[in-house]
């Protein structure tokens, strides 16, 4: 049988993703070395067709789209991952609890789950981006809060699963303490499914916050692709850069993530890609 | 001299009509339906009770006023016939017409308007009890005259009898039960050119042709359909496409009619609007203890392009403000562009050298102080109209964060809790600088709570005098001087930054003529709209 290595880095579809990742991560790092001026600067005529000068075009403003789209990548990226981060780790803590304990402990947070899944997601997070106002901070709350369920289900899921093995019962033989038990032997044993999952939830926070942000409901102060993509969009049919350029990052991004999410799933699931 | 002023509007409007018609000759025929879009759909037809735009498009081709305007805002006979102020400006009588009814066939009369002005527009219309407040009592000797009786002489009140503005409702309609939450709220009986039809919530209204009208042959349409399509994109090709027929006051994207504007079928216009003439402002809060000093608050005026906002912005609709009043009171004397100007091609250097003389020192990062934007959540425009501010405040060294909150909250911080530094809107000028423009500098209009008074709670003595001689002076000249010395103190002291006057196009069909032939453009009747 291969390695995870040979599984996961000889995929080619893999290889394009990271490839693209690796472009925006540096990219978005990079940022204020790149583009020279203040995403929201006006730098010169609006409605500028790409040229050499102004590699990406203009806005409606005469404010610089490569330097939109390279800042934007870093607000997209930071508000994703750190609403990932977030919602991975409240959904696992609750998904741990509710499998790990069984009974009422999880009734309650299973009850929990399902209520916030039964929100529609996206609507949930409008709302809440409107009511704590749009910021930074107020995005990554809104999509840590839409976000955390599925996470939870999954976790609760592979811990029922991980706590009738053998080495679990063992463990407890041995006197460990139900935390002891539940943070060293069971949840190590069901990362797999959660770096698949976690790694696409990166995709849908990206969705969700370009969504907001098109929305008008984005932090006012970050310029972000979902931003250029929303100040663009009345101007399609004059200025197509506008919205096409921060849209196909998007697209792509996305996309890479989706690519990389599901070569890593064949990887740790080699049994799933003989079914 | 009346009848003089009529013949002329006559003239002139036989000579616009001849010019749009070009190559046609034929008489107006009756026939026809006029598709309207309205956006956003109303949200209920009691213009008695709110001045939200839709609701006035919709109700103001049902509901007749006692007068209608021209496109110089000079008073045109309607439901009166002929009006009279008393030489001492206490008291202003109205000859009703005779033979007019509503449309459910019961005659109007002078208890009509009694009741029209006493019951509703000084109750419960939003801008009513202001304009109406010298109204002490309304006598009607017999069935068409009526008399207003006033506590002072009141020459701006001429100018609120529209049926936008104060529509003349049917007194054993809604005379009965409360006019807050009247069944026939939504049912409208007016004495107007259109007959309320149906309303299909969400889709369209339907009004007709009214048969009894009082204007021989008129009105020409026989239908008109306010049409409501929520995307904008979506309302411009059902303009294109020749769907809808009309379309006025933003619901057509400005960089949208520019691009309609050059299709053969269709007409663009920014004539309809002189009746309101909102002015935009980037309203400073003077409480601060920044925007106190008078010396920040021009630096801020210098640093703005004017003329970027509107060609950049605004799309080329609209022309530079000189102050809180508009340029459309020029032709009525009013208006004086003589104050000082903070226009200018090196507008930011003029700026930094005058913070740096007032001691305002830049930080290692360029930095003199931070302010906080509130946008406007009025759309597109306005979130741009905040980021360019951010973008002009920086090169002088205030650093301007944004904050983006929804309406309800943006009207309570800022006219209610005055909690911003600084924060952008427009007022409606209105037909008298009475009604639209005191409200905006006048101290006695600093009313927490009260939206659209106000908002930068700056006053001066020698301004509230000015202006309260300009509210009860009837001599047109002296009047003028009046705001002309007003106007000047207030540029000087610029407590709001008033940027353009506001311009919005207009999309008419060209199988239609003559649909916006005065002031209020969408807001008036369409009694002599026609299908060619």
């Amino acid at each position: 049988m291969n390695t995870f290595r040979q599984r996961f880095m000889g995929n080619p579809r893999v290889i394009a993703g990271l490839a693209w990742l690796g472009l925006v991560v540096l990219v978005a790092a990079a940022a204020p070395l790149i583009a020279s001026h203040h995403p929201f600067e006006i730098v010169a005529e609006p409605f500028l067709i790409p040229s050499l000068e102004h590699p990406f075009g203009t806005d409606s403003l005469g404010r610089s789209i490569w330097a939109g789209l390279v800042h934007g990548a870093r607000t997209t990226l930071v508000i994703a991952i750190l609403a990932t981060l977030a919602s991975v780790a409240f959904g696992t803590l609750v998904g741990a609890l509710a499998g790990y304990f069984g009974g009422l402990v999880d009734d309650g947070l299973m009850r929990l789950t399902e209520f916030f899944q039964t929100i529609p997601s996206f609507i949930f997070a409008i709302v809440l981006v409107a009511i704590l106002t749009p910021s930074a901070t107020s995005l990554i709350v809104a999509i840590a809060v839409v976000s955390w369920p599925p996470i939870a289900r999954v976790v609760r899921g592979e811990v029922l699963s991980v706590k009738a093995r053998e080495y679990v019962q063992a463990a407890v033989l041995v006197g460990q303490g139900d935390m002891a038990i539940l943070f060293r032997q069971v949840l190590p044993n069901t990362l797999s499914p959660l770096i698949v999952t976690g790694s696409l939830l990166v995709a849908t926070a990206i969705l969700i916050e370009s969504a907001l942000s098109f929305l008008g409901l984005g932090a006012p102060n970050l310029m972000s692709w979902g931003f250029m993509v929303g100040a663009g969009r009345s101007f399609l049919r004059d200025a197509w850069w506008l919205v096409t350029i921060p849209g196909v990052a998007i697209l792509l991004t996305v996309l890479s993530i989706n690519l990389v999410g599901e070569g890593l799933n064949d990887a740790l699931n080699p049994r799933l890609s003989d079914l | 001299m009346k009848l003089s002023r009529r013949t002329f509007a006559g003239i002139a409007g036989t000579f616009l009509a001849g010019l749009c018609l070009a190559n046609s000759t034929v008489a107006q025929e009756q026939g026809g339906t006029l598709v309207l879009i309205v956006q956003p759909e109303p949200p209920s037809l009691a213009s008695y009770l709110s001045t939200s735009g839709p609701i006035g498009m919709v109700t103001s081709k049902i509901y007749d006023g006692l007068l209608e305007y021209d496109t110089e805002l000079q008073p045109q006979p309607s439901l009166a016939e002929s009006w009279e102020v008393s030489p001492d400006g206490k008291t202003i009588t109205f000859k009703l017409r005779q033979g007019v009814t509503f449309h459910d066939g019961e005659p109007l009369t002078s208890a009509d308007v009694r009741f029209s002005i006493m019951n509703a527009a000084k109750v419960t219309h939003p801008r009513g009890p202001n304009t109406f407040a010298a109204v002490t009592d309304v006598k009607t000797p017999d069935d068409h005259t009526v008399t207003l009786v006033l506590s002072e002489p009141a020459p701006y009140m001429l100018m609120a009898f529209s049926g936008y503005e104060t529509p003349i409702l049917p007194e054993h309609v809604f005379g009965e039960g409360d006019l807050r939450a009247h069944p026939n709220a939504n049912k409208p009986v007016g004495s107007g050119p259109f007959k309320f039809t149906e309303w299909k919530k969400g889709q369209y209204i339907r009004l007709d042709r009214n048969p009894d009208y009082w204007k021989e042959g008129r009105p020409y349409l026989d239908r008109i359909v306010a049409r409501f399509i929520l995307d904008s994109s979506t309302r411009t090709a059902a303009l294109e496409k020749g769907e809808a027929h009309f379309a006025a006051m933003g619901a057509v994207p400005f960089n949208d009619a520019k691009k309609l504007a050059a299709k053969p079928n269709l007409t663009v216009t920014t004539r309809g609007h002189e009746m309101f003439s909102p002015v935009s402002e980037l309203l400073l809060n003077t409480e601060r203890e920044l925007l106190k000093d008078k010396r920040v608050r021009q630096a801020i005026a210098h640093a703005m392009g004017r003329q970027f906002v509107i060609d950049n912005i605004w799309f080329g609709y609209g022309k530079p403000a000189t102050g809180p009043m508009s340029s459309n009171f020029a032709p009525a004397g009013l208006y004086s562009g003589d104050v000082k100007v903070y226009e200018a091609e090196n507008g930011v250097e003029i700026a930094n050298g005058i913070l740096d003389e007032a001691g305002y020192a830049k930080d290692a990062d360029g930095v003199r102080f931070e302010l906080m934007h509130d946008s406007l959540p009025y759309g597109q425009e306005w979130t741009r109209f905040g980021e360019y501010v951010q973008q002009q405040l920086g090169k002088i060294g205030i650093k301007v964060t944004i904050r983006q909150e929804d309406v309800a909250r943006w009207l309570k911080r800022t006219y209610a809790d005055h909690d911003f530094d600084t924060t952008a809107n427009y007022l409606y000028n209105l037909a008298d600088p009475v009604i639209g423009v005191h409200r905006a500098v006048h101290s006695g209009q600093i009313k927490p709570g009260t939206v659209f008074t106000n908002g930068s709670y700056w006053s001066d003595p020698e301004v509230d005098k000015l202006l309260d001689m300009a509210k009860v002076e009837p001599d047109a000249k002296k009047r003028s001087a009046l705001y002309d010395q007003a106007l000047k103190i207030v540029a000087e002291e610029i407590p709001i930054i008033w940027v353009h006057e506001m311009n919005f196009p207009t999309v008419v069909n060209n199988m239609f003529a003559d649909v916006i032939v005065s002031a209020l453009g969408v807001y008036a009747n369409f009694d002599r709209a026609y299908m060619k």
